[in-house]
């Protein structure tokens, strides 16, 4: 198993990149954020490593029980924020950011969750599963950005700072909405469909992401037709996280349905 | 009238809706759905009552739940037509004569002198524009040119085709609600089923469970044959992901289930007199089988449970059709004469409940029972289906179009000036602005230099 050593590997390195990040708050020095950048691309390609061998030893898609998909999550999280670093340079955005997949990577260390890859149920062999799941997790990965930056827009002293939140949020929107649109509702629906002969039955998973949906759909309507920018659209765009989070974590421990894989 | 189109053009009854909608969506996942009415007795108490009144136990079909829906759509149908007829000619027919004023007024513009005739300068820059992928339209006149070039027109209609899909998916759900139909088919390897509301039956030929080496289910697989009017038509293997469509209706392998109307047994015999002595015998319920002994010449089994339990009226019974407690009225026979009957539990081996007969010294013991599993299949038509994934394709479609597909428009008017032609360029976007910004000012300065 090398998959573990790996692991441990691509933890140590985000917590590098969370504290290099957090040294620019702290110090100021923009070059804290080139390191940071640096150690989480490291950490990025390490997990894409673990990633691909867990696929190999299992042979099926990393994201098949709780400890799968939180690693995958973290990874797009990691690709979403070195995607949008590229294009708008925020490092400041990856304190929050790579807490937060710290924090995710923590959760899937931990000795609660299982670790070992067990085989597919009957209802999870389907090439479905590799679109379904990783581009919902990638859609759900740009709303962490967008949360990540909404805050940053609550918390900003200056105009000049906040116009760059904003937009940084509404682009993070408009890429994780296709996804998520796409890969969680349709492809989800499509899998339904093949599987179990009913497109939609209401399950809690099923609602907690229309539930979801419906919140950037807001988000959208009130910023293009209506105007809205800045707070209002900001607090919009933390509960649809806060939403799409409790539809990924949420439902499995709270609530019983039809869909509990992870 | 005016004032009902009014009201449901409005974008805020939208933002309302949308609300509303998530909540009572929320409520939904809170409490459990479609529940017997004892269940939400017991978990709600006097609550029940008004649960049950306000629709909360069966939220997503009830009537105030789907009226939000179809306000939503209503809402959707009415906004999106009071703005298409002006986004369709703003992407489709906008009108090539602008006004140079106009076009001074505009963020993205430029003006500039150009020597050389106005059309000779209409037609370089149209065709520059054509080499820059736009559409180009234009018209000549005697002291003034206009030139229209739009690009990605249908992006204007992103949004509209967005909501068009939306329609299209409640419409399909509609029909799937109306018209759907689905049953459940359970199966013995062997056994045929005709299928309600469909003009065939389907016979299970062959049912096996695939188990992986850690024990875990791996696979179900029915090779089910359909039978129309006493012919088999085709056979084909069906496993869950994947289902077998014939005539509109399509198999799905859901599950298994296990059977226990007729179970094969395995029963030992002993004596306790004789530790050496053991015959065991195997047989169905309701068959004799042979021991050979003269103490015991045969044995018959009346009856099987698999999860004994004596009921409120003393009489025996199963809790559940899982084998927790499995158990068989077993009768021990002497050449005619029936010597005894009781009850044997294959969990309790020392425990018998021997009634009647001689005194023996017999003994018997449940050594394995065997029930017989059979397919669990779901059979489903929903002519609405169509209509959900033509209305899926829509709407990502017109997000993806909303997104990244932004029209722009430029427009242009050239004037006849003293010995130089005065060029008054404007461009439109409707996202992506700072792109376009720099994308028109190279486009000007080339222009301006050819």
């Amino acid at each position: 198993m090398i998959e573990t050593p790996l692991f441990t590997a691509v933890f140590v390195l985000y917590i590098l990149a969370a504290l290099s990040y957090l040294a620019i708050l702290f110090t100021g020095q923009d070059r804290w954020g080139r390191i940071g950048l640096a150690l989480a691309t490291a950490g990025f390609v390490l997990h894409t490593a673990a990633l691909l061998v867990r696929t190999f030893e299992s042979g099926h898609a990393p994201f098949t029980n709780m400890y799968e998909s939180l690693s995958f999550l973290s990874w797009a999280i990691v690709l979403a924020y070195i995607l949008i670093d590229r294009r708008f340079r925020i490092p400041r955005i990856g304190a929050y950011l790579m807490l937060i997949v710290v924090g995710l990577v923590a959760l899937a260390s931990s000795p609660l969750m299982p670790k070992e890859a067990m085989p597919l149920v009957p209802a999870l062999q389907s090439y479905w599963l590799w679109l379904h799941v990783s581009i919902t997790l990638l859609g759900e990965a740009f709303f962490a950005v967008a949360f990540v930056t909404s805050i940053l827009y609550l918390r900003a002293d200056s105009d000049e700072k906040r116009e760059k939140m904003d937009a940084v949020s509404y682009r993070s929107v408009a890429v994780g909405f296709p996804l998520f649109t796409l890969g969680g509702l349709i492809f989800g629906m499509v899998w339904a469909y093949k599987a179990w002969g009913a497109y939609w039955s209401w399950d809690p998973k099923e609602v907690w992401s229309l539930i979801t949906w419906l919140v950037f759909a807001l988000y959208l309507h009130t910023r293009i037709v209506m105007g809205w920018k800045g707070k209002r659209s900001a607090i919009i765009a933390l509960v649809g996280f806060l939403a799409a989070l409790f539809t990924y974590f949420g439902v499995n421990y709270l609530l019983a349905g039809l869909h509990s894989y992870a | 009238m005016r004032s009902v189109w009014s009201f449901f053009a409005s974008v805020k009854l939208a933002i309302t809706l949308l609300i509303i909608l998530a909540f009572a969506s929320v409520v939904g996942t809170l409490i459990p759905q479609g529940q017997a009415p004892a269940f939400y007795a017991a978990r709600y108490g006097s609550l029940a009552g008004v649960l049950a009144g306000l629709q909360l136990t069966g939220l997503y079909h009830s009537g105030w739940y789907l009226a939000l829906l179809f306000f939503l759509a209503l809402n959707t149908v009415v906004c999106t037509l009071s703005r298409l007829p002006g986004k369709w000619r703003r992407a489709f027919g906008p009108s090539v004569e602008s006004e140079p004023a106009a076009l001074a007024a505009l963020r993205v513009r430029s003006r500039f002198g150009k020597n050389a005739p106005v059309e000779e300068v209409r037609k370089s820059f149209a065709a520059a524009l054509v080499s820059h992928h736009y559409r180009v339209q234009s018209r000549a006149g005697e002291k003034r040119s206009h030139i229209l070039a739009q690009k990605r027109r249908l992006g204007w209609l992103g949004s509209d085709i967005v909501h068009l899909g939306l329609l299209v998916v409640i419409c399909g759900g509609i029909v799937s609600g109306l018209a759907g139909f689905r049953t459940h088919l359970e199966l013995a390897e062997g056994q045929t089923a005709g299928v309600p509301r469909s003009s065939f039956e389907v016979r299970l030929d062959r049912f096996e469970t695939e188990y992986y080496p850690q024990g875990m289910v791996k696979a179900w697989k029915s090779t089910v044959t359909v039978v129309e009017g006493g012919a088999a038509v085709l056979t084909r293997t069906i496993q869950v992901n994947r289902p077998l469509t014939y005539k509109g209706f399509t198999l799905y392998q859901t599950g298994y289930g296990l059977s226990w109307d007729r179970p094969t047994l395995e029963i030992a015999v002993r004596k306790k007199n004789d530790p050496g002595f053991v015959r065991t015998v195997r047989l169905g319920v309701g068959e004799k089988a042979a021991v050979d002994d003269a103490d015991v010449t045969q044995i018959s089994v009346t009856r099987f449970v698999p999860d004994f339990v004596i009921g409120d009226g003393s009489q025996v019974e199963t809790r559940s059709e899982e084998p927790n407690n499995p158990s068989a009225l077993v009768e021990g026979w002497r050449g005619p004469e029936k010597i005894f009957s009781g009850w044997i539990f294959a969990n309790y081996p020392d425990f018998e409940t021997m009634h009647s007969g001689t005194t023996t010294d017999l003994s018997f013991v449940l050594k394995s029972f065997h029930g017989s599993e059979f397919s669990v299949l779901e059979a489903a038509r929903d002519p609405g289906a169509d209509l959900i994934w033509t209305g899926c394709f829509l709407v990502t479609a017109g997000i993806f179009l909303a997104f990244y597909w932004p029209p722009r428009e430029i427009r242009i008017v050239l004037d006849e000036g003293r010995e130089r032609t005065e060029v008054t360029a404007g461009g439109l976007a409707s996202k992506g602005r700072e792109g376009f910004l720099a994308e028109f000012e190279s486009l000007m300065n080339s222009l301006r230099r050819s």
